[in-house]
């Protein structure tokens, strides 16, 4: 559950962001996730519910949560499989099984709406 | 600002984007902000600082990554044991409760910290950047070649958190099974080394090394496999004290 040390950074910079806009609500929060940033979506969101619970600023706020596509490069034959769902078991084009992935390892946070 | 040497702490939050906001044609009286920050960036900076502090210091890190129970205190018992006055070396362990392993590493002569995270579930760049002044405390400022930092025993968080260290090594005993590469793909993406433990319990379980090599290699083709039996020495173990080795002497030589 390191989603939840996640959150609470999370609510620290949306504090200080509202500070910076003079906004007393925070209405939505946009993330996105990486497929291979480690973090488990469902965890993240439970831990920003319950989070965001106790926080006058936050509470009530929606969490959208954005998936980007990750790039598979096979390195047999170089054929490049780009997708936000599971990583491919193998090059779909060759059959081979070392895919290199590019992107998709980071948690972003990327616009709030608050007022 | 840390209050022991000045350096940037996790409250100096440092923003690499602007805070201007600005209106896309939302409801009157609401403001949406385009931000684009990664929550990895405040951990990430700091644990820029702290490998700028052990390279200051002249030493190599290592953070070892494993479930409960691989080994990782016994392997770090043996390797004491086996460089002892050859390599100094120093250990920060990472524990939810107790000061055990510490106590263990202690027995063996070498300075250690215990960090007790009293529940969470890895380590991160703020905990071992206090964790490393409590060291320089302890040890006096003498020499340090190596520090290991020992994480939570856990396969998943701990991957995530980047503390600074310059190699990751990850473990994986052979009573667990052959298949962690593929249940657990991050802590092996993100790890220079991957160590096979227990080679000594082979005879007992199903773990073809050879298939546990290949599907750690499938995800990370850099990854350095070494299988080795901590306890009871030969090759592999030898393997691993030559990495440690050439890492201290790669050092040495970089900061002369």
């Amino acid at each position: 559950m390191h989603e939840i040390s996640l959150v609470q950074n999370l609510i620290q910079q949306l504090k200080e962001l509202a500070a910076a806009n003079n906004a007393s609500r925070i209405i939505s929060v946009t993330m996105e996730i990486g497929p291979l940033a480690g973090v488990v979506v469902d965890s993240f969101r439970f831990g920003f519910d319950i989070m965001s619970a106790d926080d006058n600023l936050i509470r009530g706020a929606v969490l959208i949560v954005q998936t980007p596509e990750v790039s598979y490069r096979c390195s047999g034959c170089g054929a490049v499989m780009v997708t936000a769902s599971a990583r491919p078991e193998q090059c779909r084009q060759c059959g081979d099984k070392l895919l290199f992935a590019e992107g998709g390892d980071d948690l972003i946070l990327r616009q709030i709406e608050m007022e | 600002m840390c209050d022991v040497c000045g350096c940037p702490s996790p409250g100096d939050h440092s923003h690499d984007h602007s805070h201007d906001g600005h209106s896309h044609g939302a409801t009157p009286g609401r403001t949406v902000v385009d931000v684009h920050a990664s929550l990895f960036a405040a951990n990430d900076a700091l644990a820029k600082s702290n490998r700028e502090h052990f390279e200051e210091s002249g030493l190599v890190a290592l953070n070892l990554i494993s479930s409960p129970g691989s080994g990782k205190t016994t392997l770090l018992e043996h390797t004491i044991e086996a460089l002892k006055g050859e390599i100094s070396i120093a250990v920060i362990e990472g524990d939810i409760e107790t000061e055990r392993d510490a106590d263990r590493i202690r027995a063996k002569g070498v300075p250690a910290v215990q960090l007790t995270t009293g529940g969470a579930c890895h380590l991160d760049a703020s905990m071992i950047h206090r964790g490393f002044h409590q060291l320089q405390k302890e040890t006096g400022g003498s020499k340090i070649d190596l520090l290991f930092i020992e994480n939570v025993g856990n396969l998943v968080c701990p991957a995530t958190f980047d503390l600074g260290e310059h190699e990751r090594v990850v473990l994986v005993s052979v009573p667990e099974g052959p298949d962690k590469p593929a249940k657990y793909p991050k802590a092996f993406t993100s790890s220079q080394t991957f160590l096979i433990t227990k080679t000594d319990l082979l005879p007992y379980f199903d773990f073809p090394v050879d298939e546990a090599r290949a599907e750690a290699l499938q995800l990370n083709h850099h990854l350095q496999v070494i299988d080795l039996c901590a306890t009871k020495g030969g090759e592999g173990f030898e393997k691993w004290l030559n990495y440690l080795r050439e890492l201290v002497a790669a050092m040495r030589a970089k900061s002369r």
